[in-house]
């Protein structure tokens, strides 16, 4: 029992690399933040372009869905693999995006945002059409018959009314893709994964990995949290509404 | 109120409207004249093409064959029509016509003044003073004036549909399509979405009412069209149609729906 708490709890060794552990889950922080964030607009221009109306805009629709069916179906870490170790091989390609070192963080960082914000802006874009399907039929009838275009019904109306459903299974996704970003241990960012796993191999000791986990834990937990929360809100905020038969 | 169109020129045209849902046929060759000013309440069963009919005028269901004109403009000829997709004649249909809904559809993430607003502002250009002082004159009008900053879901029934009737009347349509606005309403609510009904025909709007109420039909009408299996089976002034119909399926419907 001693040298199981030794190997995975032993709280005096994590104390001791308390200061590289938190730098690397500073980094899993940051490429989480900046990820989630570019996914979360990319997948509502995704969602967006595949609503599209009318014939002439059947090509944009088809390779959206393409894209969509291509990036939900590649694991990550094959993406992770392909990008940083296929864009830097470009010639043709200036060389400030071959080897991205923007804003002071190492091109292996940007290499991971970028297969980040492909691959899950693939499931939000998923996500997002959920809302907007949800949506009843008569709310866009109701904006176009006042004049408004497509574009205009969809975000004075339709998107307004979408994003509110879907926050709960928007962070979700959140949650799923900052321990994701964990993959991005493979092309050496120093992010909480990789440094835990460099003293784990130095000391034999797994308590760095466990102070790891923890920290997760610690970030996680709220936002599952909150996901109920705001899921509990959107129900009362139904069944406030449903006894009203007259509207149904 | 018959004769308040007496002199207006034509509004509405429509010309051997045909309209198709897969294998079903909704409409099959309906032709209808309504002139400026003039209230006309279609009646029928549910299934005789009614609700498309009105969903056809203002091409959120646009016709396959036939002619519809509007202020004597073909809005069925342009480019792009059938398809759904922004063209002149869309512009300029939606510009002036307005359709009221059976469920309202109001948005619901907006008050009240907001579901007025959006549109004036959006569409029309105006400014936010200009839209809300309009917005807030046309609640006012509906019996709303204390209901402005409401979100949908805290009105009733009658009070949301009247909000989405000064809501169409906020773009300042030359015709206004009534699509059973009372259908889904408790009984003690529809007296007052008539009323505000039969205030705008009185001022003289221009409306098409597809309808079961045939007291209204009978005291607001210039004219009666009863519509059944996808063709207008009957029409004329409402003292006719309701009290003395030529057609066997108007007695039939009209029978039914006085028994019940």
């Amino acid at each position: 029992m001693e040298e199981f708490l030794k190997q995975f709890f032993d709280v005096g060794f994590m104390v001791d690399h308390f200061d590289e552990v938190l730098d690397g889950f500073w980094i899993t922080i940051q490429l989480s933040v900046i990820s989630g964030v570019l996914a979360l607009i990319w997948g509502l221009i995704l969602a967006t372009l595949r609503q599209l109306p009318g014939k002439a805009l059947m090509p944009v629709r088809f390779f959206t869905i393409a894209y969509i069916d291509v990036f939900r179906g590649v694991p990550l870490l094959l993406l992770i693999l392909i990008i940083a170790g296929g864009i830097p091989a470009l010639e043709f390609l200036p060389e400030s995006l071959r080897l991205p070192e923007w804003f002071g963080k190492p091109d292996n960082f940007w290499f991971g945002v970028l297969a980040i914000t492909i691959t899950y802006g693939a499931y939000m874009a998923e996500v997002y059409r959920s809302g907007i399907e949800s949506v009843p039929g008569g709310q866009m009838e109701a904006a176009r018959s006042l004049g408004m275009s497509h574009g205009q019904a969809m975000r004075s109306v339709i998107l307004p009314q979408a994003v509110r459903k879907v926050i709960a299974p928007l962070l979700n996704d959140f949650i799923a893709l900052t321990k994701d970003t964990t993959l991005v241990s493979v092309i050496a960012l120093n992010e909480v994964v990789l440094v835990g796993s460099d003293i784990q191999s130095e000391t034999f000791n797994s308590s760095a990995l466990t102070l790891g986990a923890l920290l997760f834990l610690a970030l996680t937990l709220p936002l599952a949290r909150l996901v109920d929360k705001l899921i509990s809100r959107e129900q009362s905020r139904f069944t406030r509404g449903a006894p009203r038969v007259e509207a149904l | 109120m018959a004769g308040a169109a007496d002199g207006g020129g034509s509004m509405l045209s429509l010309r051997g409207v045909c309209k198709r849902f897969g294998e079903l046929e909704v409409l099959r060759g309906v032709d209808l004249e309504v002139k400026k000013g003039e209230v006309v309440c279609v009646l029928g069963p549910s299934g005789s093409g009614k609700s498309t009919l009105l969903r056809c005028v203002n091409l959120l269901e646009p016709p396959e064959e036939g002619d519809i004109h509007l202020e004597e403009r073909s809005i069925c000829r342009g480019p792009g029509s059938g398809t759904g997709e922004q063209s002149w004649e869309l512009d300029f249909v939606r510009q002036r016509v307005g359709i009221v809904f059976q469920q309202f559809n109001l948005f619901p993430h907006k008050s009240a003044l907001e579901n007025v607003t959006l549109a004036q502002e959006k569409v029309l250009g105006r400014s936010g003073t200009e839209a809300r002082s309009k917005g807030s004159e046309l609640l006012e009008r509906v019996g709303l004036g204390d209901k402005l900053n409401e979100y949908p879901e805290r009105l009733s029934g009658g009070q949301q549909q009247r909000v989405a009737i000064a809501r169409a009347l906020a773009m300042d349509p030359h015709v206004l399509l009534f699509d059973e606005v009372t259908s889904a309403l408790d009984p003690e609510l529809v007296k007052e979405v008539l009323d505000v009904m039969r205030e705008l025909a009185e001022e003289g709007m221009t409306m098409i009412v597809v309808t079961h109420e045939l007291g209204f039909a009978r005291e607001v009408a210039d004219r009666v069209v009863f519509m059944d299996g996808g063709v207008i089976v009957e029409e004329g002034p409402p003292a006719e149609v309701l009290e003395n119909p030529r057609e066997e399926r108007t007695k039939q419907f009209l029978g039914l729906v006085l028994d019940r």
